[in-house]
């Protein structure tokens, strides 16, 4: 039996075996309800909690570490004083930490009015673990209504949409992502574009019309085309526009208006958008 | 099953730690990627089926919390238990040095891979910007790796799991 070719080669053949399963997995893809999801299910699952843990535990260090080095010359004088200050200002990072809260959500409240539709806030509690990709994981699933595909905005505007479920977390690919895409238009020319993400950390508006006058610091906003975000919303802003070449289309960077890095809590759109089509046939 | 149990807990604690790290950190290079480590391990001191698909199921984890091609990960770290597995079986030895050294590679490279297999080779010209702070956490990952598999090797023999690879062993008995 040892000796036997398949007992010799069993690394190799089971390598060969898993890497034909991974890569007919890229190739088909995985869709929700697939038998292939589940284990990725089960896996934001049981890691979300522990990432909520790590994040809260690391948010905490580092507002101990900021509170020390501004207290470092009061602990040189009194070593009362300086606990009793460290409770104070721990008291009060705390209630502004719960008042910055407040009003993120307090935003998302009023943003939630103005789209008049239903939405529910999730927090984020961790980013894409290999930082290839652009992703977040957020602190709600489909215990909270969920689902993949759903808008995920941020008061300053579009944040990108949910890929990926369990019944407490979710990952929203971002609008900076090298695989993300949607439609778009400059809300002065009304030139559509699709917005996508690039390879380089940027986005850009692909695909408009070489002969449309798009200048910089024009307003970048959704067109409700993609059945995934309302149509309006704040994109971002055209950081550069290029139109050397030989090209069709124009070279257009954007500079997205939410800051990713700094997103703590989000609102995800529970409804589709309605669709618009003689709106946006008229522009 | 107690390997599989083993690296089930390290793996949950790698990418819950990467993940939480990126959200704090705002360099994302000085998080050292904890899977790959785990990967090389695997390859370089297990040599068997189980490891095999435990090093897929690994990727398949991360896919979890990575990226928008389930599966892509999961290809990587079958590649990485691969490579780890044909250096271990023509060394001598597979001590920490080597992980280190096929840790700093495999993180290149799966980084290179990643955005080739999800966007083309084409987008491989837009990977410049990437390379400086690739090889940053390239080199912190490959720092840290003699420690993760001393933490391993520990954790291993403290379980009553080999901690060494067959040809090691087999070298070692001659």
């Amino acid at each position: 039996m040892k000796s036997s070719f398949l007992w010799r080669n069993r690394v190799l053949l089971t390598s060969g075996i898993l890497l034909i399963l991974s890569l007919h997995l890229i190739s088909t893809g995985v869709h929700p309800g697939d038998l292939a999801a589940r284990p990725q299910s089960a896996m934001l699952e049981v890691i979300s909690p522990v990432t909520g843990a790590f994040t809260h535990l690391s948010d905490g260090a580092s507002s101990i570490v900021s509170d020390y080095m501004d207290l470092v010359h009061v602990r040189q004088e009194n070593a009362h004083l300086r606990n009793e200050l460290a409770r104070v200002e721990s008291d009060q990072a705390r209630l502004k930490e719960l008042e910055v809260e407040n009003q993120h959500l307090g935003e998302l409240l009023e943003l939630r009015d103005v789209l008049a539709t239903n939405a529910v806030a999730a927090n984020v509690i961790g980013s894409d673990a290999s930082g290839i990709s652009r992703t977040l994981i957020l602190s709600s699933g489909t215990d909270d209504g969920l689902a993949p595909g759903m808008a995920v905005l941020a008061n300053q505007g579009v944040v990108g949409k949910i890929i990926a479920v369990s019944p407490h977390a979710s990952r929203v690919l971002l609008i900076d992502d090298h695989n993300s895409a949607l439609d778009g238009f400059d809300q002065r020319t009304r030139a559509r574009g699709i917005v996508a993400g690039l390879v380089d950390d940027g986005v850009m508006l692909k695909y408009a019309d070489r002969s449309q006058d798009i200048r910089t610091g024009d307003t970048i906003v959704t067109s409700g085309l993609d059945g995934i975000f309302p149509r309006g919303l704040l994109v971002g802003t055209i950081q550069s526009v290029h139109r050397e070449g030989p090209g069709l289309f124009l070279g257009v960077r954007i500079t997205p208006a939410v800051d990713f890095r700094e997103l703590e809590q989000v609102l995800i759109l529970t409804q589709p958008p309605p669709h618009l089509p003689d709106q946006a046939a008229r522009d | 099953m107690r390997l599989i149990l083993l690296f089930a807990v390290f793996v949950i604690l790698g990418l819950a730690l990467e993940s939480a790290g990126a959200r704090v950190l705002s360099f994302r290079s000085l998080i050292p990627n904890l899977i790959i480590i785990l990967a090389v391990d695997l390859g370089l001191r297990h040599h068997g089926v189980i490891p095999a698909i435990l090093a897929f199921a690994m990727g398949y984890a991360t896919d979890a919390l990575s990226g928008s091609h389930p599966g892509l990960n999961a290809f990587m770290m079958t590649m990485v238990f691969l490579v780890s597995y044909e250096v271990a079986t023509r060394l001598m030895t597979a001590n920490a040095g080597v992980g280190a050294v096929v840790v700093f590679f495999s993180v290149i490279a799966t980084a290179l891979a990643t955005v080739a297999m999800a966007n083309g080779f084409n987008a491989l010209s837009d990977t410049g910007w990437m390379l400086p702070g690739l090889t940053l956490q390239a080199f912190i990952s490959a720092l840290i790796a003699p420690i993760i598999f001393a933490i391993l090797s520990t954790t291993k023999r403290l379980t009553g799991l080999t901690a060494t690879s067959s040809r090691e062993r087999s070298i070692r008995d001659r």
